[in-house]
């Protein structure tokens, strides 16, 4: 074994070293540096590919298979939002504080949909001028560079998935329509902080890294959109 | 008898592979609810055909395959769907994005190098088991997995020395 084989073999499947490789790691001191370097990348590597997995997914697969009739697709959702509203989705969720309640579903959509902030897609200033008139808003400028756009499922039906590039970092809106929110709601959960506002049609959720980053976009969301909001009360 | 001994491995293996199974897809298709859609269709399959599972040993790399299938199948009916990725449009990442930084690198892999990786990573396969997998020799699937983890690694290190940079 040599060292140009052991880099082959540790690069290739670094948990299945031979025997042969093992004791040339301890033999040679640069290739025991390079086995700790790619076992420290390929730890990098696992942690990036965990993608958070849906709450609920086993329960509804086995649902749907004990379900003999065409309409699973309903009894899945019918399960899912028992599962959701009974089990609470782990640590973003928390059941007994219903107050914040909309700005964890916004931390968890954002979560669940990571590729939102390493995509650039539909990212159209005329597009978002619609979905803001649509929404019961005016677009007066943009509060940021727009770097994705999707129509997503929420809750009861579907909203707005806007990622903004900010001076201070990506700011994520969720619009949500028909669904009325009483008072401003804030929360923190997995690294991510979030705002949800009534607004338009029903109410706007903001989430980025951290409490002052969200009220600075909040300001700056504010000042570009007019949410029209003495019209309607 | 025989049933709920087929139903009760079927769902142990439900709750034992469906969050890998469904990594796997939402790393081929990069959609959570496409891939949620691919893992619901693949499990109906699988559990279609459970009987004819001979080894529960080999259920893991059986539902990859079907997983596979089933992506394959829905690339073709979302063909229009498939969103556009320009990356040199992509500015560069604030802060608190750098911990999605991995993610974005090994998404600029080339397929023919990631699926390998996701397989490897994901599902803990050997390569012998990959490449019976991918239909190919174990040779071009240790070619592949070295050259993956090499450009990942040239990636890093030019991402620290950006940051460093900055």
């Amino acid at each position: 074994m040599n060292c140009l084989e052991f880099h082959r073999q540790k690069l290739a499947d670094p948990p299945r070293l031979s025997a042969e490789a093992r004791a040339h790691a301890q033999a040679c001191a640069s290739c025991a540096a390079f086995e700790r370097s790619v076992d420290e990348s390929d730890q990098r590597l696992e942690e990036a590919l965990a993608s958070p997995v849906p709450n609920g997914l086993a329960d509804r697969i086995i649902l749907r298979s004990r379900t003999k009739n065409r309409a699973w697709r309903a009894w899945t959702l019918a399960a899912s939002v028992v599962l959701a509203v009974a089990a609470g989705l782990s640590f973003v969720r928390e059941p007994k504080n219903a107050a914040d309640q909309y700005a964890r579903l916004a931390i968890e959509h954002v979560m669940m949909e990571p590729e939102s902030l390493t995509t650039v897609r539909n990212a159209d200033p005329p597009a978002l001028r619609t979905i803001v008139q649509d929404f019961g808003g005016t677009l007066k400028a943009l509060p940021g560079t727009i770097r994705y756009i999707r129509l997503c499922p929420v809750e009861d039906g579907t909203g707005w998935h806007i990622v903004f590039e900010t001076p201070e970092g990506l700011a994520t809106l969720i619009l949500v329509p028909e669904k009325p929110l009483r008072a401003t709601q804030s929360a923190s959960a997995g690294g991510w902080n979030a705002m949800a506002r009534p607004a338009g049609r029903g109410y706007y959720a903001i989430v980025t890294a951290s409490a002052a980053a969200t009220s600075r976009f909040e300001r700056t969301l504010e000042e570009r959109i007019d949410w029209n909001r003495r019209e309607r009360s | 008898m025989r049933i709920s001994h087929h139903r009760e491995n079927f769902e142990q293996t439900v709750r034992a592979y469906s969050a890998d199974l469904y990594r796997y897809a939402h790393w081929l298709c990069r959609d959570r609810h496409l891939a949620e859609d691919i893992v619901q269709e693949a499990f109906a399959r699988a559990w279609k055909a459970w009987s004819e599972l001979r080894d529960l040993e080999q259920a893991k790399s059986w539902l990859i395959a079907i997983v596979r299938n089933e992506y394959a199948r829905s690339f073709s009916r979302n063909r229009m769907q498939t969103q556009e990725i320009d990356e040199a449009d992509l500015p560069a990442l604030p802060s608190f994005e750098q911990g999605l930084e991995t993610s974005q690198l090994v998404a600029l892999l080339p397929e023919t190098y990631r699926e390998p990786l996701l397989l490897q990573v994901l599902g803990g396969f050997s390569c012998a088991e990959i490449a019976a997998m991918l239909g190919t020799s174990e040779g071009a699937v240790m070619t592949r997995l070295t050259r993956a983890r090499q450009a990942l690694r040239q990636q890093f290190s030019d991402a620290g020395k950006r940051r460093s940079a900055r």
